[in-house]
C-alpha cells in the first residue's frame, strides 16, 4: 500500500467529483469534501455543488482548529470554496442565515458572499416544518425517523402544487399568494397541533431580505463556474436512504444516489468520477433496518439523539449493504474509508440468515418500484447477520470485498488526518467466499 | 418552533440578510446623523405631530386585540440601553405569542426625548402585529440628546397615549392595555402646553399637572416604568421615589437591560393571568434565557428569601 500524500489532480484527471455516502449518512462526506477542496489536495476546485437534500444535512468538518456542522453551506467553505445550491436543493433561508452567522463567528469572511442559489430550488418554510412536526407527532411510536426539518413536506407538497421557490422571494406578491395557499393546505394538520409559525407577512419580508442578500442564479451558472475549475458535488444523507432505492418507508424524500449530479455534469458536457464514502462500521440515525446493529459503543462526538430523528445507532461493517449501495449508484470510481482510528470492530457481515435461507446479496429492483423496496425492508428486518473477522488492516479487505479502489482514508476527524492513495489500494485480491465464512458472535 | 428561542426566527434571519446588503438595523439613525443637526426630524412613520389617533383595532384574524405600547428614553443618559432596546424589542411579539402570554397582542413602539432641548422629543409608531413592528423599530431616531437636568418628557408621551390612542380593547370590552415606559430620569415638573402644541399639535393653552395626566392614563392602561441598569441614574433614590409615588409597584428596576423583552412579556402574562411568576421564570430558563430569567426574577421581586410580590391584576 502506498500511503504517500498525493497530488489529487493526478488521481482524478479533469473529472468533476461526486461524493456520496454509501450507507445511511454520517460516514464523513463533509470531511471528504473539505479535504478535496483544501490546498493539500491541490485539486483546483471552483465550487461545491449541493445536489440533494436541504437544511437537514449535518456534515462535520474539523480543519485549522475550527469545527462546523455544515448544513446548507458546502463543506468546502473553510477552504474558501464557493457553494452553489442547485435546483435539486431544498433551501431553508432561516436556517441558512443562522448557519451564516455561525460561520462568520468562526472567522469565515462574508459567508453569504460565497453562496449562489438556483432560483428554481424549492423553498422549505416554517409552514412545512410545522406540518412535518405535527405529522410526525401524530405517528407516535411508528415514526419514520424524520429530522423534523420539513424536507419531506417540501418535496411532497411540490409534487401536486405550485410550491414556493427561491426565485419567488424576489416577488413578494407571488410569494405571499403561494404561502397563503400553502398555509391553507396545512391548516387542518397544523392548526390543532403544538406547532406554529410566524405571520406570513413576517416571512415575506424576511424572504425579501434573503433575496437581496444572496445571489440567485439560473441554469447558466453551473457552466460558468465549471470554466473556473473543478466542481465537487456534495451529496447529503446516504444512498441507502434514497427515496426510490432505500428501504421503504424508512427513506428520505430526496434522490440521494448520484443520478442528479451526473445529469448536471452531463448538461455542461463534463465527466464525473463518483467517490463513495463509508466508515469501517455502519451507522444509522433513526428508525429502519440495520442488520448488523450492535452496541459497539464507539465514540460519536457530533451525533446525538434528536427529538424527531431518534437514537444514533451503530453496527458492524456490512459489505452486503455497501455492495447494494454501489449498484444503486450505477457503480463508483473510488472508495473513501473513514474512521480508521475507531477502535476496530474487526467484524463484517458476509451473509444474512433469514426466514428464507442464507442471503449474500440484495437484489436491485426496477427504479421506483416501492413494493420491491418494501420487500427488501422486510427481508432485512428479519435478518441475522453472519459475521467474519477482518484482518488488522481493514482497507485492503474492504477494497477487495467491494471491488473498488480506495483513494482516500480518514484516520481521525481532522483535515490533517486524511491520507490520499496515489496508487489506489488494489482490488485484485480474492473476495472471501461463503465457504470461507466463520461465524463469530455479534 | 424552529431554531431560535422564540418564534422570532424570521426576524433574526432578516437581520442577518439585511446586514449583508448594508442595511443597518438602526438605519434611520445612521442616515439622520449624516445630515446637519438642524434638519433632524422624526421618521414620518413615527412623527406624532397632527396624527389624530393611533388605533389598536380587532380584526377578523385577531378577534380580541390586546394593546401593548413600549416607549423608551433615547437620551444620552440612557447610554447603550436604547440600542439594546431597539435590538431586543423586535422579539417581543414572538415571545408573547409563543408562550401564550397574550393571544392577539398588537404592539406600538415609541421613543422619548427632552422637549426642552431635543430636535425630536417624541416618536410614536402604530400598533402592529407583524413585521412592520421591526420596520418601526428601525425607523426610531436615537438622538442621544437630553438636557442634563435629570428630567425628560415622559409626561408628554403620557399625554399622547392618554389623548391620541384608541383601542377596541377599551372601547368594546372595557379592558386596559399595557404601557411600558423605559427610562432613567424624572418627569418634567409640569406638562407644558407649549410642548403639546409644538410636538403634538394640539391647541392647549394651559399647563397640566403630571399627576393628573398619569391619573388619566391609568384609566385605560396598566402603566409600568422600567429603570434599566447601564443608565445614569440606576441607583438614584430620587428617581425610584418619584416613579414609585406615581405608579406604585409598577415601578420596576431591571439589572440586565438585555432582559427587557422577557420582563415585559412576563409582566403581561402575569397581568393576564396566563402564568404565575415561578412558571414564567421557569419558562424563560427552559428556552435558555437563564440570565434574563434571573434579572426578570429580581425585577419582579422573586429574590430567594424575599417575599413574592403580588402583581397588578388583569383588569
Amino acid at each position: 500500500m502506498n500511503n504517500e500524500k498525493a497530488r489529487g489532480a493526478r488521481m482524478f484527471g479533469d473529472s468533476h467529483l461526486v461524493v456520496v455516502d454509501l450507507g445511511f449518512g454520517d460516514a464523513g462526506k463533509g470531511a471528504t469534501v473539505d479535504w478535496l477542496c483544501s490546498p493539500e489536495a491541490d485539486l483546483a476546485v471552483a465550487a461545491v455543488v449541493r445536489f440533494n437534500g436541504g437544511a437537514q444535512a449535518a456534515h462535520n468538518v474539523i480543519a485549522d482548529g475550527r469545527h462546523h456542522t455544515f448544513a446548507q453551506f458546502g463543506a468546502g467553505t473553510f477552504a474558501g470554496v464557493p457553494t452553489l445550491l442547485s435546483r435539486h436543493m431544498l433551501v431553508e433561508p432561516i436556517a441558512l442565515a443562522a448557519e451564516s452567522d455561525r460561520l462568520a463567528a468562526l472567522g469565515v469572511p462574508d459567508p453569504l458572499g460565497l453562496l449562489a442559489v438556483d432560483g428554481r430550488a424549492l423553498l422549505t418554510t416554517p409552514i412545512h416544518i410545522a406540518a412535518n412536526r405535527a405529522r410526525e407527532d401524530a405517528r407516535g411510536s411508528s415514526r419514520h425517523g424524520s429530522c423534523g426539518r420539513g424536507i419531506g413536506e417540501t418535496a411532497w407538497y411540490a409534487l401536486e402544487h405550485d410550491a414556493p421557490t427561491v426565485a419567488d422571494c424576489r416577488t413578494p406578491s407571488v410569494l405571499r399568494a403561494k404561502l397563503d395557499r400553502l398555509a391553507a393546505h396545512y391548516d387542518a394538520l397544523v392548526g390543532p397541533s403544538a406547532h406554529g409559525y410566524e405571520p406570513i407577512d413576517a416571512l415575506v419580508a424576511m424572504y425579501g431580505d434573503f433575496a437581496h442578500a444572496v445571489r440567485i442564479t439560473d441554469d447558466g451558472e453551473l457552466r460558468r463556474v465549471a470554466r473556473r475549475g473543478r466542481l465537487v458535488f456534495e451529496g447529503a444523507q446516504g444512498v441507502l436512504l434514497d427515496e426510490w432505492r432505500g428501504f421503504h418507508p424508512h427513506t428520505t424524500w430526496s434522490t440521494v444516489e448520484p443520478r442528479n449530479a451526473r445529469a448536471l455534469v452531463a448538461e455542461i458536457g463534463g465527466t464525473a468520477a463518483v467517490l463513495g464514502v463509508t466508515r469501517t462500521y455502519m451507522t444509522r440515525h433513526g428508525a429502519g433496518p440495520l442488520p448488523t446493529e450492535s452496541a459497539l459503543d464507539l465514540p460519536e462526538p457530533h451525533n446525538g439523539t434528536g427529538p424527531y430523528q431518534g437514537a444514533f445507532r451503530q453496527g458492524h461493517l456490512d459489505p452486503i449493504l455497501l455492495r447494494y449501495a454501489i449498484e444503486v449508484c450505477g457503480g463508483i470510481d473510488g472508495l473513501v474509508v473513514n474512521h480508521l482510528d475507531a477502535p476496530a470492530t474487526l467484524c463484517a457481515a458476509t451473509a444474512y440468515d433469514t426466514d428464507r435461507g442464507v442471503v449474500t446479496e440484495l437484489v436491485l429492483g426496477r427504479w421506483r418500484d416501492l413494493d420491491h423496496q418494501q420487500r427488501l425492508t422486510e427481508q432485512l428486518s428479519g435478518a441475522t447477520s453472519i459475521l467474519v473477522p477482518i484482518g488488522a488492516d481493514p482497507v485492503p479487505w474492504i477494497a477487495n470485498r467491494l471491488d473498488v479502489p480506495v483513494v482516500l482514508t480518514g484516520h481521525g476527524p481532522d483535515r490533517r488526518d486524511r491520507i490520499a492513495h496515489r496508487e489506489p489500494v488494489p482490488r485484485t485480491g480474492n473476495r472471501p467466499t461463503l465457504s470461507s465464512v466463520t461465524q463469530v458472535p455479534a | 418552533m424552529g431554531y431560535g428561542h422564540w418564534d422570532d426566527t424570521a426576524y433574526r434571519a432578516g437581520k442577518t440578510y439585511r446586514a449583508r446588503h448594508g442595511v443597518d438595523d438602526f438605519g434611520y439613525t445612521a442616515e439622520t446623523r449624516s445630515q446637519p443637526y438642524e434638519t433632524w426630524c422624526a421618521h414620518p412613520l413615527l412623527d406624532p405631530f397632527g396624527v389624530g389617533t393611533r388605533e389598536c383595532r380587532d380584526s377578523a384574524e385577531h378577534g380580541e386585540s390586546l394593546p401593548v405600547a413600549v416607549l423608551f428614553d433615547v437620551t444620552g443618559s440612557m447610554g447603550k440601553v436604547p440600542r439594546i432596546m431597539q435590538d431586543k424589542l423586535g422579539t417581543l411579539h414572538g415571545l408573547l405569542r409563543s408562550r401564550g402570554y397574550a393571544r392577539h397582542p398588537q404592539l406600538l413602539f415609541g421613543a422619548i426625548g427632552d422637549a426642552d432641548t431635543d430636535r425630536v422629543p417624541l416618536q410614536v409608531g402604530q400598533f402592529e402585529s407583524d413585521n412592520r413592528m421591526d420596520e418601526q423599530l428601525r425607523a426610531i431616531l436615537l438622538e442621544g440628546g437630553g438636557g442634563g437636568q435629570k428630567s425628560e418628557s415622559y409626561e408628554l408621551a403620557a399625554y399622547f397615549m392618554a389623548r391620541h390612542v384608541a383601542t377596541d380593547a377599551w372601547d368594546k370590552r372595557g379592558k386596559r392595555g399595557y404601557l411600558f415606559l423605559i427610562g432613567d430620569e424624572l418627569n418634567k415638573s409640569r406638562l407644558a402646553a407649549r410642548h403639546i402644541r409644538s410636538v403634538i399639535g394640539d391647541h392647549v393653552r394651559r399647563d397640566v399637572s403630571v399627576d393628573s395626566i398619569y391619573h388619566e392614563l391609568e384609566q385605560r392602561w396598566h402603566v409600568h416604568y422600567i429603570l434599566p441598569n447601564q443608565s445614569s441614574y440606576y441607583r438614584d433614590p430620587q428617581i425610584a421615589a418619584h416613579w414609585r409615588g406615581l405608579l406604585g409597584q409598577n415601578f420596576l428596576k431591571l439589572d440586565d437591560p438585555a432582559a427587557v423583552c422577557e420582563l415585559i412579556a412576563l409582566t403581561i402574562g402575569l397581568g393576564e393571568d396566563r402564568v404565575d411568576l415561578d412558571t414564567g421564570l421557569a419558562d424563560l430558563r427552559d428556552v435558555g434565557s437563564a440570565d434574563e430569567a434571573d434579572a426578570v426574577g429580581r425585577a419582579l421581586g422573586a429574590k430567594p428569601g424575599g417575599g413574592m410580590r403580588a402583581l397588578p391584576p388583569g383588569r
